[in-house]
């Protein structure tokens, strides 16, 4: 399994205009993941959580401070679903699980027919993404991440661009997935029920992108929203967020 | 037959009409059979101008061999085959530049800096321009039409290729990186498929500009092929051999649009889940977008 470490990072974007202010989207963030881990990064819009992922799959590169990712000592493979499937509309879906796979032509043949087949789109391997609806489309987006047999996973606010049923299907399909593979996952989320239902852990991103809390969820699988140990612990996260909140406005004065 | 199968319910025929000719189909057939009395009404009332029958009469004589009034037989078919190796090889030299040129442009600022302005200046000059100077340079011959066409027609497959690979969703170039997709995939399976439609569009102006450069090419600058045959009958004062020629320089375009271009624009977009979707009535703006922006330059 992957470990990923994450040392005092900071990242600044430059002014967008002459006179304009640099913006300082990540603020010296350290934290370290290793393992069967699914941990969530939760926070409100603007903090930096995106900005983080980018990183950590080097889309995106620190200003200060280092990210390493590693498997057993070397480079580690990283798989990301992005909030939507940005699937290539001119392939098939199978030819879409292939694009990103730098593994045998027949393990990641095989690899996607069955990530495939787990997210019930088995018959779908020679549709092409115009033909699906948005969340097989983003089905078909998780399944490709899952099937290059990825170290750490990371997905950025993957289901926040579907309708509320869509969403909640796909929270469980991605439950027993996980519970199916126990990929080290990096999951970036607004939404705290969504984090607490499939997390272990979860760390909180303040505005200004700094750490404002990191904590455990030691609820059994599968979770549901209607247990009341699962709105113990939302409930007691939201609490937190609102102290969060209040402690910005008492800064701003 | 009986009475009552004769009698139509009032005005089912008038209706049937006028919905025909409404229809797109109607419209397009309404506008030859316009253009083709008023030509016929010019072609009676002024002698320089030949009617479509006397045209017509004259292009079956070219095609087949036949005889022009007793001098000069048709030799359409050895013209023709004169020509089109030479506009083959040269919108296929203007592809491949144009591909590759544009490849560059539009990938890095660099080269779209150092070229912008030569590709402007390319796409100024008229065929014409070319035809008297590639005469100029490579004297009578199958050199200058090779030559005056694929000058004319890359600057406009690759201005066309530039702004494509310029449009590529940013989102799908992060995709890539984040998978770690190698260079020579992402060109096959990304960038390539992504500006199909600005490489039709491409396509198009060059099969178009390039017929066009071929035919002054060869009118100025050779002593064969379909521009020199139609100056001929030009020199000899033979309205209906021009007009005829005319009429054939149009044909061809029109065949291979319809059957060599059309079918494989079909062919690379069947990944479309349905004619009138969202996408098409993208790519359908994206062509129409990037005839305006190649009118301009870039």
């Amino acid at each position: 399994m992957a470990t990923l470490q994450i040392e005092k990072l900071t990242k600044t974007f430059p002014a967008h205009s002459k006179g304009g202010r640099p913006v300082r989207a990540i603020q010296d963030i350290s934290f370290a993941m290793s393992g069967q881990v699914f941990v969530s990064l939760v926070g409100p819009s603007g903090c930096g959580k995106s900005t983080l992922l980018n990183i950590v799959s080097g889309v995106d590169s620190p200003s200060t401070g280092t990210v390493t990712v590693t498997q057993d000592g070397k480079k580690a493979r990283l798989g990301y679903v992005f909030q939507d499937s940005r699937l290539l509309p001119w392939r098939t879906v199978m030819q879409n699980m292939l694009y990103v796979s730098d593994l045998p032509e027949e393990e990641a043949r095989s690899n996607a027919s069955k990530y495939l087949e787990m997210v019930g789109l088995g018959h779908a391997h020679e549709m092409f993404p115009g033909q699906l609806s948005g969340g097989m489309q983003q089905r078909v987006g998780i399944a490709r991440a899952f099937s290059v047999s990825p170290d750490l996973l990371l997905m950025d606010e993957p289901f926040s661009h579907l309708d509320a049923i869509t969403a909640r299907s796909l929270r469980e399909e991605l439950q027993v997935m996980w519970n199916a593979t126990k990929k080290t996952v990096l999951f970036v989320t607004h939404d705290v029920m969504e984090a607490v239902q499939l997390s272990n852990r979860i760390i909180t991103l303040a505005h200004g992108g700094t750490v404002f809390d990191d904590t455990t969820v030691e609820l059994p699988f599968p979770r549901k929203a209607s247990d009341p140990e699962f709105a113990a612990q939302q409930a007691e996260l939201l609490g937190r967020f609102e102290t969060m909140e209040l402690e910005r406005t008492a800064a701003k004065g | 037959m009986s009475a009552a199968t004769m009698s139509n319910p009032p005005g089912f025929t008038g209706r049937t009409v006028r919905r025909a000719l409404r229809s797109s189909w109607g419209a397009r057939v309404t506008s030859y059979v316009a253009f083709l009395i008023a030509w016929q009404l010019v072609g009676i009332s002024f002698f320089r101008v030949p009617t479509p029958w006397e045209t017509l009469d004259f292009i079956w004589r070219e095609v087949s061999g036949g005889d022009h009034g007793g001098v000069r037989p048709g030799q359409f078919w050895e013209h023709f085959s004169a020509t089109v190796p030479r506009f083959a090889i040269g919108i296929s030299a203007a592809f491949v530049i144009g591909v590759i040129g544009g490849l560059a442009i539009g990938s890095f600022s660099f080269v779209r800096a150092l070229l912008s302005d030569v590709l402007l200046v390319f796409l100024a000059l008229p065929a014409i321009i070319w035809a008297f100077l590639t005469v100029m340079w490579f004297g009578l011959g199958w050199e200058a039409p090779v030559y005056t066409v694929i000058l004319s027609a890359a600057p406009f497959v690759a201005v066309n290729v530039a702004q494509g690979v310029r449009a590529v969703s940013p989102e799908l170039r992060r995709m890539s990186d984040a998978f770690g997709v190698p260079r020579n995939r992402r060109i096959r399976s990304m960038l390539l498929p992504a500006i199909t439609g600005y490489l039709f569009t491409g396509l198009r102006f060059a099969v178009i500009i390039g017929w066009n450069a071929v035919l002054l090419a060869e009118w100025f600058g050779a002593v064969d092929g379909v521009g020199w045959r139609a100056r001929l009958w030009y020199d000899a004062a033979r309205y209906k051999g021009f007009v005829g020629w005319a009429i054939i320089f149009i044909v061809f375009i029109f065949l291979l649009d319809g059957l060599v271009l059309s079918p494989l624009q079909r062919r690379a977009f069947r990944w479309r889940a349905s004619p009138t979707s969202d996408l098409d009535a993208e790519v359908g703006a994206v062509d129409m977008e990037s005839f305006t922006n190649t009118a301009r330059g870039l």
